[in-house]
């Protein structure tokens, strides 16, 4: 054991560079694997007592208990329909925005995008409450369209800067060939710039939905009791499930994360994310 | 520039109106609502009484102070961590760095409350930790929850991802030839760094300090789950002071104040917006 595990022998095979390299490797993987790796171990154990490092008994118990539970399953239909819909409508709202902040000079231009960042600046629970006491007013508390308007909030910023960014980036050489080869200008964007511009709004779009599908302080908030969405679901099983059953819950919340984050991988650089924080 | 006809003007109007109608409804009119009810008491009348309460309250120091310095040691540490990855992943090639890399971005696609409860059954007193120094016959209590470590401990595994991507952006804009030209006529690597990278890099470093500034200065989720009681961060309070003791004049206030201390920020990332701007003018 100790032949392998010898931090001096490991050095000298390496070299001074390549040991820095694993060390750095290790350190990253540990802090920002380990957790989600082992919360992954969990959701399969059946019976996981101290001190055991590893479960005792592996097995789906815990996702027989899950799935049994009829709040948690509805929570879970209703957080996808709810991201589908924020994800549409945030597009609808936000995109035509997007292109003539990017595309026309005008007055205010500047200040209209940096409004963007400011709705940011102010607490989002300043927000929430105070969009709560309104919603009080109107009748919108604990209503669907309420939540709707909530999870819209959290996708505003990066809808419009982003695909702005994108759309900024498609030469006007381009478009202006397109119209002079007699397209309309409805045929250029649609057959020039959407194509074009499209990876950044992908991308803003894949935000716009696992932001919906994470957020829990402002639903929290404004949908109970009626609309309880996973991420709400989460925090009571953080606290009263036991390890296991939570483990398994936040195994759901996580899979379509990551299988956006597969699928949209040949997109998803960091020049392309980062323009989502960059006003154009 | 060509005279623009009404057409075109009404286009841009309706263009920008759903999005503008949308942020005033759900932005800009709670924002209003919010700082006109910080200046009232529980009759409606007009009050400074919330503000210096904030500011003369030990309770309420208390919280203010432990704020800004778990905000701010989140921030240094998270860009500190960051800017080295970053040059990290820019300048070394090899497996190592090409794996970190197509790594590194994960965090940014976990829901707040997964990641949190991941980290909790790792370093809580029963947690996969302790577990393992019990192999050895020790029992290890790492201590990271229900105080300022454990909140800084997650805040970093939160936002030195996001930094790291927003300056290995902007690093990998820097093209090799202007560094190797550089080293070329002589130039020694740190000074190569001091004169050339950090000023090309530092506009971003900024941004990404914002966004990390204002994102954990208001932090909610993770101090309420992790987070000691006394003294707690700003946002816990606020909404304790909303939701347990219906003290809507005082939560308004406190949303002010925090929403100061994050304009700062704002200021700070529109002026070095701005003088971008200008300088790429002068090409």
């Amino acid at each position: 054991m100790s032949y392998f595990f010898n931090p001096k022998r490991f050095y000298h095979s390496l070299g001074r560079r390549r040991f820095w390299e694993w060390l750095l490797l290790v350190a990253f993987i540990l802090f920002f694997y380990g957790p989600l790796l082992h919360m992954f171990m969990l959701a399969f154990a059946d019976k996981y007592e101290a001190p055991g490092v590893v479960p005792q008994k592996f097995g789906f118990q815990w996702w027989e208990y899950v799935l049994g539970q009829r709040t948690l399953v509805s929570s879970i239909t209703l957080s996808f329909t709810i991201a589908f819909i924020t994800t549409f409508a945030s597009m609808v709202i936000c995109l035509p925005a997007a292109y003539v902040l990017a595309r026309y000079e005008f007055p205010g231009r500047k200040a209209v995008m940096f409004s963007f960042l400011l709705g940011n600046a102010f607490p989002r629970i300043g927000i929430y409450t105070s969009i709560g006491i309104i919603f009080y007013r109107i009748g919108l508390m604990g209503t669907f369209p309420g939540v709707l308007l909530i999870h819209l909030l959290g996708t505003m910023m990066m809808m419009i800067w982003l695909p702005s960014g994108a759309f900024r980036s498609v030469p006007r050489q381009q478009e202006e060939a397109a119209r002079d080869v007699g397209a309309s200008p409805l045929q250029t964007f649609l057959h020039v710039t959407l194509p074009m511009a499209w990876p950044g709004i992908a991308v803003a779009a894949m935000f716009a939905f696992i932001g919906s599908l994470g957020e829990s302080e402002g639903t929290l908030l404004v949908g109970l009791p009626n609309y309880r969405t996973m991420p709400v679901e989460m925090y009571g099983v953080i606290l009263d499930y036991p390890a296991t059953a939570g483990a398994v819950f936040a195994l759901i919340l996580i899979v379509p994360n990551i299988l956006l984050l597969l699928l949209m991988r040949r997109y998803l650089g960091a020049e392309t994310i980062s323009k989502g924080y960059k006003m154009g | 520039m060509q005279k623009r006809t009404w057409k075109t003007n009404l286009f841009i109007v309706l263009m920008l109106l759903p999005a503008l109608v949308l942020s005033l409804g759900i932005i800009a009119y709670p924002m209003l609502n919010t700082l006109v009810k910080s200046f009232r008491d529980a009759e409606g009348a007009f009050t400074l009484e919330n503000y210096r309460f904030l500011f003369t309250d030990k309770i309420a120091l208390d919280n203010i102070w432990f704020t800004f310095w778990v905000t701010a040691a989140t921030v240094l540490l998270a860009i500190a961590f960051a800017y080295v990855l970053s040059l990290y992943l820019r300048f070394s090639e090899g497996k190592i760095s090409r794996l970190i890399g197509s790594l590194y971005l994960l965090p940014r696609f976990v829901p707040t409350l997964v990641a949190i409860y991941a980290m909790m059954t790792v370093v809580r007193d029963s947690g996969f930790l302790n577990r393992v120094s019990q192999l050895f016959g020790a029992s290890f209590k790492p201590g990271l929850l229900f105080n300022p470590k454990g909140i800084i401990m997650m805040n970093l595994w939160f936002n030195i991802p996001f930094a790291a991507m927003i300056v290995s952006a902007s690093l990998s804009a820097i093209p090799n030839s202007v560094v190797e030209s550089a080293r070329d006529v002589g130039a020694h690597k740190l000074s190569v760094f001091f004169r050339m990278i950090l000023p090309l890099s530092i506009k971003d470093v900024l941004i990404a300090m914002t966004f990390v500034f204002m994102s954990n200065i208001s932090s909610f989720t993770t101090p309420y789950l992790i987070g000691p009681n006394h003294p707690m961060m700003l946002g816990v309070y606020l909404r304790r002071q909303f939701s347990t003791y219906m003290n809507y004049e005082l939560s308004a206030a406190l949303s002010v104040v925090i929403f100061l201390f994050s304009s700062v920020s704002a200021v700070v990332y529109l002026y070095t917006n701005l003088k971008q701007k200008e300088w790429e003018k002068v090409n």
